[in-house]
């Protein structure tokens, strides 16, 4: 379970997010929901730990995410944004560098499973062979989302991770996530594929409330 | 052999080389004449002053003053340093010391008491000589280290933060951006160590010979300063990089701004 305790959250002066409070329960789809600044990317900044609030708690799992707690709860979640960056070099290359990782070897990346996701979300067999600059925004998108479905993990944060794609793989995507009971979804999208899905709670971050 | 004495017009003649570059500026525009004249004079005032301050130094042979003359020139090489960095002086003044000084003075006591066996490891011409060499050496590793490994983490800090989100520890995710900036800064020294005596004869061997010693014998000493650079030289970059790490990164991993001379307040509390 994720509790945002009233968060708040100020940049350069200004209050991005006020006295925000909500749940997360396991299994949970939930998509959040405001305008471009309204502090969606920033709540699950604040869950990583990459930020952190000026007011506020966040509970992951009972624990209180802190300067402490924050290294093993980054090993649970599977993260990927819109433009994720993946560095120099080749797909295979990146992916060797994540299985060297002792949070990945751990948790055994299933190698056999990258090839068949690959497969299933149609990146060409020769993609890991491909350099990562040359990937389109689409195919760097879906690169990203198999490698954290191969981590293993129950708990995603996926950040328009569906902007770059056709509506046929937006709907993919969206419904292999959407499938899984077991797993717990922290989504931002404005595509209908996970707003017009029955399994989806929406969370307005601007108003604070869940939107019925 | 004896060193032939320069005289002060013998060295005065030397400054008329100088005619090539200011002709060379003259007729290409290079706008290097004022530059060219500043560092000669700022070289010759601050080698004058350094070499009368030397020949007291060296004289006196007091322990407690060379070490503090040390001291000060470490100082000087840290704050060197980081100036040609993008991080603020006062953020990482004491860790870049710290490393500094480990590094350079550690070396320089190895060789002192385990190479030339002196008895006294703090003789001044020893101690003095031997640490401008090494931190020298040091302080140019260091800009280009600390320089990069900063700069590249800063600019990819979108692919840093993903493999933090991974489950990386902050060292998985800090080691390639190490790597990087400790061949970065190593390659000018490997450069200069590969070429020697082919293409140029090093600044101390050349010193040596000319002060009376035989080649042998200054090859040996460059033998032996090439070898304490490239230790201190690699270990004062990688104990820099990991001292200033606590200051330079939150305890969740994440590269602070505020230690950037060009930082913008971020605001997030």
């Amino acid at each position: 379970m994720i509790e945002f305790n009233n968060i708040q959250l100020n940049f350069n002066g200004k209050k991005i997010i006020h006295n925000l409070s909500f749940t997360i329960a396991h299994g949970d789809k939930v998509v959040l929901l405001g305008k471009s600044g309204s502090g969606k990317s920033s709540l699950l900044s604040l869950l990583l730990g990459f930020i952190v609030p000026g007011q506020g708690e966040i509970i992951f799992d009972g624990l209180p995410v802190d300067k402490k707690s924050v290294w093993a709860i980054r090993k649970k979640i599977a993260y990927v944004d819109q433009a994720v960056s993946m560095g120099e070099g080749s797909v295979a290359d990146f992916i060797n560098f994540i299985t060297q990782l002792n949070a990945v070897s751990a948790q055994r990346l299933n190698k056999g499973k990258i090839g068949e996701l690959l497969n299933y979300f149609e990146l060409g067999d020769d993609i890991t062979e491909k350099e990562i600059k040359e990937l389109s925004g689409g195919e760097r998108q879906r690169v990203a989302i198999v490698i954290a479905i191969a981590l293993g993990r129950n708990i995603f944060l996926l950040d328009e991770v569906t902007s770059s794609l056709d509506m046929h793989l937006k709907k993919k995507v969206a419904d292999y996530f959407l499938a899984r009971e077991e797993w717990t979804c922290l989504v931002i999208s404005h595509d209908a594929e996970w707003l017009d899905s029955p399994a989806v709670k929406v969370f307005d971050v601007e108003e604070g409330r869940w939107r019925l | 052999m004896e060193t032939v004495d320069l005289s002060l017009f013998s060295l005065g003649l030397t400054f008329l080389l100088l005619v090539v570059p200011v002709l060379l500026s003259l007729i290409y525009r290079f706008a290097l004449i004022g530059p060219l004249f500043y560092a000669v004079t700022r070289m010759s005032i601050q080698l004058i002053l350094v070499g009368i301050f030397l020949k007291y130094l060296f004289l006196w042979n007091n322990t407690l003053v060379n070490l503090l003359w040390l001291t000060i020139m470490v100082v000087v090489a840290v704050f060197s340093a980081i100036r040609g960095s993008s991080i603020k002086i006062s953020k990482v003044a004491i860790p870049a010391f710290a490393s500094f000084f480990i590094a350079n003075v550690g070396a320089i006591l190895y060789i002192n008491s385990v190479v030339i066996r002196l008895d006294n490891i703090f003789d001044a011409k020893y101690l003095i000589v031997l640490g401008g060499m090494l931190l020298g050496n040091s302080l140019r590793g260091n800009v280009v280290g600390i320089t990069t490994f900063y700069k590249k983490i800063r600019s990819d800090s979108k692919k840093y933060l993903y493999v933090l989100s991974l489950g990386a520890s902050h060292y998985e995710a800090l080691l390639p951006y190490l790597r990087e900036s400790v061949q970065l800064a190593l390659k000018p020294t490997l450069a200069s160590m590969a070429t020697m005596g082919i293409v140029a004869l090093p600044g101390m061997m050349t010193g040596v010979i000319l002060g009376g010693a035989s080649p042998e014998v200054a090859i040996k000493y460059q033998i032996m300063i090439m070898v304490a650079i490239v230790v201190s030289t690699i270990t004062s970059v990688v104990l820099t990089i990991l001292m200033t790490l606590r200051v330079c990164f939150n305890r969740y991993g994440v590269l602070r701004q505020d230690v950037f001379v060009d930082s913008k307040t971020s605001g997030r509390a």
